[in-house]
């Protein structure tokens, strides 16, 4: 009976950070399938948005339990214009049509100056923040929500932990807007066209590298608000950006590239293979077991899930 | 309309064309015809503006466009339908219309526009939902032209529609093309490589051979004579 | 000077003398201690400059060799009493066995996918390490004698030797790959794959020979960095800074460059320690902002590196100093020669060869043959299948049904390099040189299938070189040739591998008259002298003063077969030329 409560407990927990997981490869999944550019430094872009919504959340004072989520949505907005300027200035140059044909379509550059981009920008939230460990807060955060007893002997008892369900929601929300953006609205489809062929896009009027640069700061915005909701989650300090890199490319890989809900469904399981694998593996090695599963994917079904486009041999 | 005089291009590091001058008047329906390599392509990028020609001008309603960046150039009423049709695969039918239709103009018309076109193409009316990838050549040709419509334009661009199309689908395209020429007001400037098809339709025909405007003239005159078969058989 | 340039070994002792001399003036323990890291950070940069440098493969990977290089060093140390000295060629070879161990999988990914799981490696292994309880294992300190055998130097200046001994021997591999087939093969790899496996090289094998090397510099650099700092933890040697660090320095200095990784150290290590110690402690994380914003500065203006930078401008200048360019050779010949006698042997014989791409039929059973020392051109309207005809015979493409006998072999199912080894060679479209290097270097790349001895090989491009007429041009850079100069060393690139058979996809493209002229005399001239050549080509006028035989392709099928005069005047070939409308109009 144990067993089975710590299992279904595991599994709504991994619901719940996986929901947030899911975000977040959304957010990376836009960038990499509507521009093809690998962003090192989606972690840090997270890592800003929790900082974000901690510093939103603490000044304008915002209480009730939707707190946190307005926190997040408010500080997205600035990571919506940090990483505008970001492209205008730094990645229009080495991405998109200006190196399309070029050797290795410009790659090479854009990786790393993406991994410029992130030293700077985590180092900088250093700088400014300093490394003390924060997070945000609420009462609601060590409230929950109970279902049950359960089962014959009233033993079985379930926990939904009220901040974290609200955040649930919230990313669920955000990702369906963001799926009926992409695939139903003009703009949309113009952002899907411009990814699809630069080039006929160009014939049609669409200017592609603005295209791009809307794609980019969605992408940024949208992990942003993920990272906003987790900072209500775990206390952050400017280097956690690194951690979720690799959980936010293995969703994704996992999901499929180039498809929009694929990377939500891959944040969803890989946050579920984590809490589960918590059940029977040491603490150090959860996140290995992600880094393995990300391994296995791009070794063994590059294409994941649900995707469309594989570099393969 | 259109007036391109005595401009110059590379492509790939390679010199394209060599003081070539066009003109396409309203309504017109103006043919560009050539062997392989003789720069027809290039001629097309160098109008859209995806491949930069320098010295001379190229005029659309007076103004010379040769400096103009290629997004903009398609809002001025220029539709292309480039070579290789070159769909929205991961799009549907009617979103490759839709996206088609990016000027004010276009959008106001929009409705009115996809009407004719399905009228025009029944077939993309059929296939409406289907992802643009999976259509037959032939078929992305129609979305191809239909999507180019959709812009509203007052010159209608096409490269070499018929590449890689089977000759009967061919021919139903050059046919339809003919009807679009008819009933609309919209000039045509159609580049191809097969010579029969291109001429009988049209008003006026330049052929270009490496690089260069080798002849020009009506149909009549173009069609008669060695010098055709000359320039594309060499001999 | 010219000795100097040449000389390796003379570079390395000159730079080693300065650098130690140097180092008696430095008093401080702490600098001393950096002036020791320096050269490990220099082999970190050879290392994977030696991989990404040359192969273009993105490895953000390389801390997972220096890794396993540091802890097998300090557990053997720790667990089992064995000195760094024997330790440190372990973690070498445990690098080595790393790198063909993640090599193998990973080759096959492209790429994102490539640079992404490199990212994991390391990451991984973090994690791997932390659990197993190496969190913070350390060497025990020695003293007295035992301390000199397990490297614990009582004067700092000892540590300085060994770091400098070792880069040294990073270096000297370096150049002893750059200046090799391994350097130039890995460059021709890079540069265009597809070319450089119609040229008979392996990709797989020289990519797998690659990460061996360079995951096991990067082995020796962690060993000696942990018998250095005896203290190691899993995030100071897997973590992303030790990769990065890696990077950063072969980009600043110069990628694909011997000394660049070097120079980069000798810079970004100490600048960066300065930084650290001065304003660090009082502005945490400034350091690190620096060096992103020197990432991002050096990837917008100076992609290639400092040094790469700096020597294109010096070269550029000396390159006006120089004696006007060479002229091509070409060679004399009559046209009004009688024709070509041919040979009743049969080179090539094509048979029902077929291949659809998604339900459509590119090639649909085509069968034609090709005689010793004749030439045979393939021509057809846009579309028509002609190169997806040459990518079948040259191996890019499977064929789905159909035989390609050569050299009594069935070359269907073959890869290309295996194709080219047979003897046929292919010419591309595209040519894409290595513009930094000389027109040997590039040349040289197409004899090195055939040719496993080095001087035998560049005797063989010399030859080809001279056989196209561009024998003058061998020492030029080719970043500064002509299309014509461009498309004659591509010819000679492929004929330094002798082959039988010659595939040549529009060479004629976008030549003007004069150029056409030359490259058909060079053409015919070859002919001449037994060459078999099958050439796809538009501009007819040339091709007829060429070919002996002509195979006309439409929709993927002949349509018609034989001599120049006869094909042109067919009423199919007009036909699909020129429309079925025109045949009825035109005749008149």
């Amino acid at each position: 009976m144990i067993v089975l409560e710590n299992f279904f407990q595991s599994l709504i927990a991994g619901l719940l950070i996986g929901s947030l997981y899911g975000l977040m490869c959304v957010g990376l999944g836009l960038i990499f399938g509507l521009m093809r550019v690998i962003n090192f430094a989606q972690g840090e872009f997270l890592m800003l948005g929790m900082y974000g919504a901690f510093y939103v959340f603490s000044w304008f004072g915002l209480s009730g339990i939707l707190g946190p989520v307005l926190a997040a949505l408010v500080s997205s907005l600035f990571s919506f214009g940090l990483g505008w300027i970001i492209h205008q200035f730094l990645l229009s140059n080495s991405t998109g049509r200006a190196v399309a044909g070029t050797e290795g379509d410009g790659h090479y550059q854009q990786l790393i100056l993406t991994l410029g981009v992130s030293l700077v920008l985590a180092n900088g939230a250093l700088l400014v923040f300093g490394n003390l460990p924060l997070s945000i807060r609420t009462p609601y955060a060590s409230q929950a929500w109970e279902l049950g007893p359960l089962a014959d002997d009233g033993m079985l008892m379930f926990f939904f932990n009220q901040a974290r369900v609200m955040a649930l929601l919230a990313a669920v929300v955000i990702t369906g807007a963001t799926y009926l953006f992409i695939s139903r609205s003009r703009i949309g489809k113009t952002l899907r066209a411009a990814a699809d062929n630069p080039d006929a896009a160009t014939y049609m009027g669409i200017d592609v590298t603005r295209a791009h640069r809307i794609s980019f700061s969605l992408g940024v915005a949208i992990t942003a608000i993920a990272g906003g909701l987790v900072a209500s989650y775990y206390p952050f300090q400017p280097y956690i950006g690194l951690e979720f890199v690799v959980i936010m490319y293995a969703g994704v890989v996992l999901g499929g590239l180039g498809s929009i809900m694929g990377p939500f469904w891959g944040g969803l399981i890989i946050g579920i293979v984590q809490q589960l694998s918590a059940l029977v593996l040491p603490m150090q090695l959860q996140n290995g077991t992600i880094f393995v599963l990300f391994l296995l994917v791009i070794l063994f079904r590059p294409q994941g899930l649900f995707g469309k486009n594989v570099e393969r041999v | 309309m259109l007036s391109i005089e005595g401009i110059h291009a590379s492509y790939g590091g390679l010199k394209a064309l060599v003081d070539v001058s066009v003109k396409v008047d309203e309504g017109q329906f103006v043919a560009i015809v050539g062997p392989n390599g003789a720069g027809k392509s290039t001629l097309f990028k160098s109008i859209s503006g995806t491949v930069n020609a320098h010295q001379g001008q190229i005029l659309w309603g007076g103004e010379n466009i040769l400096t103009m960046k290629a997004a903009h150039r398609a809002l001025l009423g220029i539709a292309h339908v480039p070579e290789g049709r070159q769909v929205f695969k991961e799009l549907s039918v009617y979103e490759n219309l839709e996206v088609g239709a990016q000027s004010p103009k276009a959008r106001a018309e929009a409705s009115r526009n996809l009407e004719q076109i399905y009228t025009l193409f029944p077939i993309l009316k059929e296939r409406s939902t289907q992802l643009a990838g999976t259509l037959s050549g032939g078929e992305q040709q129609m979305l191809a032209i239909g999507r180019g419509l959709m812009s509203a334009p007052k010159l209608l661009m096409l490269d070499e529609p018929s590449m890689g199309l089977a000759p009967k689908i061919t021919d139903l395209i050059f046919e339809r093309i003919q009807e679009i020429h008819r009933d609309t007001k919209i000039a045509i400037l159609l580049v191809e490589q097969r010579v029969a098809e291109a001429l009988s339709p049209c008003n006026y025909g330049y052929v270009l051979r490496s690089g260069q405007v080798a002849m020009e003239g009506s149909p009549d005159k173009l069609t008669h004579g060695d010098d055709m078969r000359e320039a594309y058989l060499g001999m | 000077m010219q000795l100097l340039r040449n000389n390796i070994y003379a570079q390395l002792g000159i730079f080693a003398f300065v650098y130690l001399t140097s180092t008696f003036f430095i008093d401080d323990n702490y600098f001393r201690f950096v002036l020791s890291t320096v050269p490990i950070w220099a082999i970190m940069g050879i290392s994977w400059n030696i991989f990404s440098g040359y192969t273009g493969l993105v490895s953000f990977g390389h801390a997972a060799f220096f890794g396993i290089g540091a802890y097998t060093v300090v557990i053997l140390s720790m667990t089992f009493g064995i000195s760094p000295m024997i330790g440190i060629p372990l973690g070498c070879v445990g690098g080595l066995i790393g790198g063909i161990l993640i090599g193998y999988p990973t080759f096959r990914l492209r790429g994102v996918y490539f640079a992404l799981a490199m990212l994991a490696y390391p990451l991984t292994l973090l994690y791997i390490f932390e659990w197993m309880g190496y969190q913070e294992p350390t060497i025990p300190m020695r003293t007295g004698d035992e301390a000199f055998w397990h490297m614990q130097f009582e004067n700092p200046f000892y540590n300085i030797v060994v770091s400098v001994v070792l880069m040294s021997l990073a270096i000297w591999v370096s150049h002893k790959i750059h200046s090799s087939r391994f350097g130039l093969s890995l460059t021709a790899i890079k540069q265009n794959e597809a070319a450089a496996e119609s040229a008979g090289l392996d990709s797989a094998k020289w990519k797998m020979r690659a990460i061996m090397v360079s995951g096991a510099l990067a082995g020796l650099a962690g060993g000696w960095y942990a018998a250095l700092v005896l203290v190691v933890t899993p995030n100071s040697v897997f973590g992303m800074l030790t990769s990065s660090q890696a990077m950063i320095v072969t980009l600043f200095g110069g990628v694909s460059t011997v000394w660049g990784p070097v120079v980069g150290s000798l810079v970004l290590i100490p600048t960066s320690e300065i930084i650290q110690a001065t304003v660090g402690e009082k502005l945490h994380g400034i350091h690190g902002v620096l060096l992103g914003v020197a990432i991002i500065l050096m990837m917008l203006f100076a992609p290639d590196g400092i040094l790469t930078k700096l020597k294109s401008l010096v070269f550029r200048s000396n390159k006006h100093a120089d004696a006007g360019t060479p002229e091509v050779t070409v060679p004399v010949r009559d046209d009004t020669a009688s024709k070509r006698s041919l040979s009743s042997e049969i080179m090539l014989d094509v048979r029902g060869l077929s291949v659809s791409f998604g339900g459509l039929q590119a090639v649909a059973d085509v069968s034609f043959q090709v005689h010793k020392g004749e030439v045979l051109g393939i021509i057809g309207p846009n579309g028509a299948g002609k190169t997806t005809l040459f990518n079948l015979l040259n191996g890019f493409i499977p064929a789905s049904a159909g035989e390609i006998i050569f050299a009594d072999t069935n070359l269907v199912g073959l890869k290309p390099n295996q194709v080219c080894r047979l003897g046929v060679g292919r010419t591309f479209q595209v040519a894409r040189p290595f513009s930094r290097l000389s027109v040997l270097e590039n040349v040289i790349v197409g004899a090195f299938a055939k040719d496993a001895d080095d001087e035998t090989a560049r005797k063989h491009a010399l030859e080809a070189l001279g056989r196209v007429g561009m024998l003058g041009h061998a020492e030029v850079l080719a970043g500064g040739l002509n299309s014509l100069e461009l498309r004659l060393m591509e010819l000679a690139r492929v004929l330094a591998g002798r082959p039988d058979l010659l595939l040549m996809d529009e060479t004629l493209a976008g030549l003007g008259a004069d150029e056409v002229e030359i490259m058909l005399s060079t053409l015919n001239h070859l002919a001449d002298q037994g060459q078999s050549i099958v050439i796809i080509e538009h501009t007819m006028q040339a091709m007829v003063r060429l070919v002996d035989r002509f195979i006309v392709l439409n929709h993927g099928s002949v349509l018609a077969a034989g001599e120049p005069a006869a094909v042109m005047k067919d009423p199919l070939v007009i036909e699909a030329y020129l429309g079925k409308k025109w045949v009825n109009n035109a005749e008149h």
